[in-house]
């Protein structure tokens, strides 16, 4: 029988506390316990960047985290990019720039995104390696990419 | 006739050709959309699936008992439990839902498990024994159509065989003559949604199937097989889906079956989602292929004639193989002219992974093979290969192809050659010098593709498309179609199309998920036909809307009914267009008036001739044509091959949303480079070795070469407005200009796809700097011993 | 799906840490878990029991008198930014910002790469060249173990049960009068990012005026059992400068250096051939005046 091990963190800004199986993965802990079905899993192997969250604001594989693991840290998922009914700048290029297809990548992706954009520079040209991670399908990445050098321009100033 | 470029025609008039916002893309961003993996309901069981580890046996048990006493289970389901027939498949009665006693490839389905977690169904899966005794495979496709070769299923191993010829190839005078044999692998799919659906039961009476799919009819159809249902107590109703490429076109509905017997067989909603290796080593594949080649060409570069000899790796089941092997059959000589022709495509039986649809269907392979030869033919006559296909493409004047079917006017194959290699900027490249001994070389290279749009005549019988429109009182609309969206942007197309038909704002039309119980068949979203089917059913609709709207907008606008025109939000007399009133208002007063504001719409594909036995006559409606041209730099040390960029014309017909169709075009791009250099399927005798992310490598944004795109619109018939389709001449002709360009910078030819960094330097054989090093005495003893343990 | 452990402790200290590992033979340490919760979930390793490594305060990179010490839970992510080893140990930042992709990055760490052990793990070569020493700790006890008698076979390491991979040390890099340090790491996979290496190089190597090379060190990954010094090769390489002739004796040195296998990754011929192109170029910087 497995012992069950409560986690206390901060999610999307609110301190929560559950009571989770040892073996339960932060991904799982999200999208059933939490009701945040924005990460999705693609591979449950932290190749695809499908289930990506920020962890004390750098991106990490939700699937590859324990849950127990999350205990005094802070995530945001991609349901937490948006503040007061405004979504993020990477979010809202995206849709001008039509940089969404099937739409399964798109939340890791704009997580991965807006922590690029967080570090800081006007220029996203050399980006494409950090968002090497979240893998996509459908959109070759060019209006991706079109997408994050708008919204690095947005905030942080023309290149 | 009209080519026109560039800008959407009447600027201004309506969203067609626009860049408006993605209907489903604000719900995506924020990650709103649900999924199948998304949706759960009280009581909802989770499904697994107990599956074969070896490609060829007999099966003489299959024991439940360990499975069954794993807690939470609820359901262990074997072949004699299904309610109806225990068969999938979309064409041919040779695949059961559940093994008997035959196993005939990796992953072939054993058992089913229904628990209250994802956890115990699984671990019941794992308990799962299957007494099997192990027979011979046959894991190669021209080994398998050997009179002694294994047999895969008791009638033989060779399915089917698809001709094509004209003229007499044998007494063809050609000065110069190729012959090759090229070995292209197959691909997998790599949709980022694996696999899945839920299943509702309404006791056993009547079920609803939540699917990730491309074709709800084709689930709805399997569902009422393996329960013994009639369809209309089938609802099926596809969920936001997470990518298809033709992987979801026939394969959704095994898992559907699964979940529907298990739904039934427990009385709860079952939902079934496959994890990522089982979904890469079972679900459908591109076919794998070996092309062999004889052409000629005169002195003067010109085609005199063309051998073709196919055979597709079927895999252990036909699913639609025969269908692909239709396509690639007359898709095999490419945009060209060739006065002499004989092509031969056979599909045969392996016990290798499962082929099925995917973007491009058969085209892909036999364009690899065909651009390959026709770069083959350039050298061997000294001429540049640009030329060599300016010389021999078919045009306005030359427009009859292998199958001698005239191809509608414009034939824009020479328009699309001349952009892209424009854009690419071949003559400047070819200008400079080179350093052929350099580590890193540069090459450019070309691809075309004559594509058939839409459904070949083989399945004129599925051609048809139902749509539904409904102007509520507010002047917003519902569009029902039965064609699905699957990021491709059928849902901005649709919305698109009516309205532009209904002269209205594009969010003011809400397109919804396509629900068998709401239109007719429709057929599969499959062959680029999406746009084109809803498009048209949509229009129709709408035209007959029209039969009681305008006479109630001439009312308000004091004038005839056929003078109504519906433009920019409005109503408007044709000859007077200030005068005017709102659509709003008209849907309104139609509403007071209790008029009919529901409108259904049918279409389907003109009827034509085609002889399947001879490969004579119009495989297809009419056709799109594509140029790619891609810029490599190859690594010749290391192998590696990077495409710097990729010019691409494509021939729309009209361009519908020009984000959507751009998407399209780079997406398939993307899609058709890893194809080409790095999605290898590593197969031991029918299992995949390679069947995660880790190893099956696909293109990351850091891949992504820059693309450059002409567009060509023309009048013609076609879709609505006169588009036609994108999604696979997207993708058909990249792998093949990456190839020649490869090919170009590095002076060996490559006729095994993908061209992976081991390929690579292989094909350099002797002539890679240290090539010796694998030479030494001391070393090629080694190949000889045991390998390091690992 | 939840991965098969019937426990999770969260010590608060080392000792602790130690303590409960020394207690369960059935427990495992976990950090980032990028490799670890992979095999968890196919069966390739068990665990009973997870000791989470989070609140130790393993993390940090700090400069002492011999060096630089990095924490054992220390992320990719910090090690390739951090400017100290950048600065001085340029093949670790390299090979830190080329494993997986960034949100492997900034999850895994430097005490996971080693304790799995793989042949390609990506640390290793430029650990070796760098003639690390780790600091492993079990309860009641400390050693450090040169990182050249760390791997021990695929997979396998010399960690004892009980063990915690508490910091990696790095000796500060000789730094040649009157000459010119290169120092290189280089991955090679199938595609540009994320991938798991086919061939891997960490060199370093001094250059004097006239263009002799001395302190030659060479590691490779994925070309053997374990990640391995190339020690024929930098023996003929010693003392001369890397002409022609000094190249060719150092790429067939190299294939007495390395075994590799045929997986599904790539080939045997294809590794050798590669690894002597790794080594080619590592040279022709080296050469360059």
């Amino acid at each position: 029988m497995s012992e069950r091990v409560r986690v206390a963190f901060k999610l999307n800004g609110e301190r929560r506390t559950f009571d989770v199986a040892p073996g339960r993965r932060l991904l799982d802990l999200l999208r059933e316990d939490a009701g945040l079905t924005g990460a999705k899993e693609g591979c449950g192997a932290g190749e695809c960047g499908a289930c990506t969250v920020l962890l004390d604001g750098v991106p990490v594989t939700s699937c590859l985290v324990l849950a127990a693991s999350t205990e005094g840290h802070d995530v945001v998922t991609v349901e937490g990019l948006a503040h007061a009914g405004k979504l993020h700048p990477f979010q809202e290029a995206l849709v001008a720039r039509g940089g969404v297809q099937c739409g399964f990548c798109t939340p890791g992706l704009v997580v991965t995104g807006a922590a690029v954009l967080a570090r800081a520079a006007s220029d996203a040209s050399g980006s494409a390696a950090l968002l090497a991670g979240n893998l996509c399908r459908c959109t070759g990445y060019v209006k991706v990419l079109e997408a994050l050098q708008d919204a690095a321009e947005e905030t942080h100033g023309p290149a | 006739m009209a080519r026109r470029e560039g800008a959407p025609r009447n600027a201004g008039h309506g969203p067609l050709g626009g860049r408006h916002e993605r209907p489903d893309a604000r719900a995506k961003v924020t990650g709103g959309t649900r999924y199948v993996a998304d949706l759960a309901l009280p009581g909802m069981l989770h499904a697994a699936v107990a599956v074969a580890p070896v490609a060829s046996a007999r099966i003489l048990g299959i024991d439940t008992a360990a499975a069954r006493r794993v807690e939470g289970v609820e359901a262990v389901v074997a072949a004699g439990e299904i309610p109806g027939r225990n068969l999938v498949g979309v064409i041919f009665g040779d695949q059961p839902l559940l093994a008997t006693d035959t196993v005939r490839m990796v992953g072939e389905r054993l058992a089913l498990v229904a628990a209250r977690t994802p956890e115990a169904a699984w671990e019941a899966a794992r308990l799962v024994r299957a007494e099997l005794e192990p027979l011979p495979g046959v894991h190669d496709p021209l080994a398998a159509l050997a009179p002694d070769a294994p047999r895969v299923h008791a009638a033989g191993n060779l399915i089917r065989t698809f001709r094509v010829a004209r003229g007499d190839t044998a007494r063809a005078r050609a000065s110069v003559v190729v012959e090759a044999e090229y070995r292209i692998g197959g691909q997998e799919h790599a949709y980022l949604e694996p696999q899945g659906c839920l299943a509702i039961p309404e006791g056993r009476q009547r079920i609803t199937i939540v699917a990730s799919c491309q074709c709800p009819f084709y689930v709805q159809q399997a569902v009422a097989r393996v329960l013994g249902l009639p369809l209309a107590a089938v609802r099926v109703e596809q969920a936001p889906t997470g990518g298809g490429f033709g992987g979801k076109e026939d394969y959704p509905s095994e898992p559907a079956a699964c979940a529907a017997v298990l739904a039934f067989a427990t009385g709860r909603p079952v939902r079934f989602v496959l994890p990522r290796e089982l979904d890469m080593q079972a679900s459908s594949k591109r076919h794998a292929m070996v092309v062999r080649h004889r052409w000629g060409a005169d002195r003067g570069g010109r085609l005199r004639f063309a051998e073709v000899d196919t055979v597709l790796d079927a895999g252990a089941y036909i699913g639609i193989s025969t269908v692909v092997a239709e396509r690639a059959n007359v898709s095999a000589i490419g945009p060209y002219h060739v006065p002499a022709v004989s092509v031969t495509t056979r599909v045969a039986y392996t016990n290798n992974l499962f082929g099925g649809a995917f973007r491009g269907f058969g085209a892909p392979q036999v364009t690899w093979a065909a651009e390959a030869t026709i770069d083959r033919l350039a050298r061997a006559v000294g001429l540049d290969p640009l030329e060599f296909r300016r010389r021999n493409l078919l045009d306005d004047r030359r427009r009859r192809i292998c199958t001698g079917q005239l191809l509608p006017r414009p034939v824009l194959a020479r328009d699309c050659l001349e952009r892209a290699a424009g854009l690419a900027g071949w003559d400047e490249f070819h200008a400079r010098q080179r350093d052929g001994g350099a580590p890193v070389r540069e090459g450019m290279g070309i691809g075309l593709v004559l594509y058939g749009c839409n459904l070949h005549h083989g399945g004129q019988h599925l051609d048809r498309s139902s749509a539904v429109v409904i102007l509520q009182p507010d002047g917003s609309a519902v569009v029902r179609v039965g064609l699905t969206e699957m990021g491709q942007g059928n849902l901005a197309a649709c919305q698109t199309v009516a309205a532009q038909a209904l002269g209205i704002a594009p969010a003011a039309v809400q397109v919804w998920q396509p629900d068998t119980t709401t239109v007719g068949d429709s057929g599969p979203t499959v062959a680029s036909r999406g746009a084109h089917a809803s498009g048209m059913a949509i229009l129709d609709a709408v035209a007959r809307l029209r039969a009681r709207l305008d006479p109630v907008a001439a009312e308000l606008l004091g004038c005839a009914a056929r003078d109504v025109e519906l433009s920019d939000g409005f109503a408007r007399v044709r000859t007077h267009p200030e005068r005017r009133v709102p659509v709003e208002r008209v849907a309104a007063e139609m509403a007071a008036r209790r008029i009919e504001g529901i409108s259904t719409g049918w279409y389907r594909s003109r009827a034509r001739r085609f002889d399947a036995a001879t490969g004579a006559g119009d495989p297809y409606e009419f056709y799109a044509v594509a140029c790619h041209v891609a810029k490599v730099s190859v690594d010749a040390g290391l192998g590696i091959v990077r495409v710097a960029s990729v010019a691409a014309a494509h021939d729309v017909g009209r361009v519908i949303h020009r984000d959507a169709l751009e998407g399209q075009i780079q997406g398939g791009i993307v899609q058709g480079i890893g194809w080409g250099t790095t999605e290898e399927l590593r197969l031991e005798s029918g299992r995949l070795t390679n069947a995660s992310f880790t190893d099956y490598i696909i293109p990351t944004a850091a891949d992504a070469p820059a693309i450059s795109i002409a567009v060509l619109e023309s009048e013609g018939r076609g879709g609505p407005f006169g588009a036609k389709g994108i999604g696979e001449p997207s993708l058909i002709p990249t792998a093949a200009a990456v190839r020649n360009a490869t090919v170009a910078a590095l002076g060996v030819e490559i006729d095994r796809l993908p061209l992976t960094p081991p390929a690579v330097v292989a094909a350099l054989g002797g002539a890679h700097p240290f090539a010796w090093v694998t030479e030494e005495e001391s070393i090629r003893g080694r190949f000889a011993e045991a390998p390091a343990s690992r | 799906m939840d991965v098969p452990v019937r426990q999770v402790v969260r010590p608060a200290t080392v000792a602790e840490a130690l303590a409960e590992l020394a207690a369960r033979p059935d427990a495992r340490p976990i950090a980032g878990g990028t490799d670890l919760m992979v095999q968890l979930r196919d069966g390739r390793r068990s665990a009973a029991c997870l000791v989470d490594l989070d609140a130790l305060g393993l993390t940090g990179i700090r400069r002492t008198a011999a060096g630089l010490e990095i924490g054992g839970a220390t992320t990719m992510d910090r090690i390739a930014a951090e400017p100290e080893v950048r600065r001085s140990f340029p093949a670790l930042a390299e090979a830190a910002r080329a494993v997986g992709a960034w949100p492997i990055q900034c999850r895994a760490t430097i005490g996971g790469n080693l304790a799995n052990a793989s042949p390609a793990a990506d640390t290793a070569p430029a650990l070796l060249i760098a003639g690390a020493l780790l600091e492993l700790a079990s309860q009641g006890a400390t050693r450090l173990v040169p990182i050249g008698e760390f791997f021990v076979g695929p997979g396998r390491s010399a960690l004892r049960p009980g063990e915690l991979i508490v910091s990696v040390r790095l000796p500060a890099p000789s730094t040649p009068a009157g000459g010119r340090v290169v120092e290189r790491f280089v991955k090679v996979g199938p595609r540009r990012e994320q991938v798991i290496s086919v061939v891997s190089l960490a060199g370093r190597a001094e250059v004097s005026a006239d263009g002799a090379l001395s302190s030659v060190r060479l590691a490779l990954g994925s070309v053997a059992p374990t990640p391995v010094r190339a020690r024929h090769a930098e023996e003929a390489l010693c003392g001369r400068p890397p002409d022609a002739a000094a190249r060719r004796e150092a790429a067939s040195a190299l294939q007495r250096d390395i075994a590799p296998i045929d997986d599904v990754r790539a080939p045997a011929r294809y590794r050798r051939i590669a690894a002597a192109v790794l080594l080619d170029r590592f040279l022709d910087e080296a050469a360059v005046v």
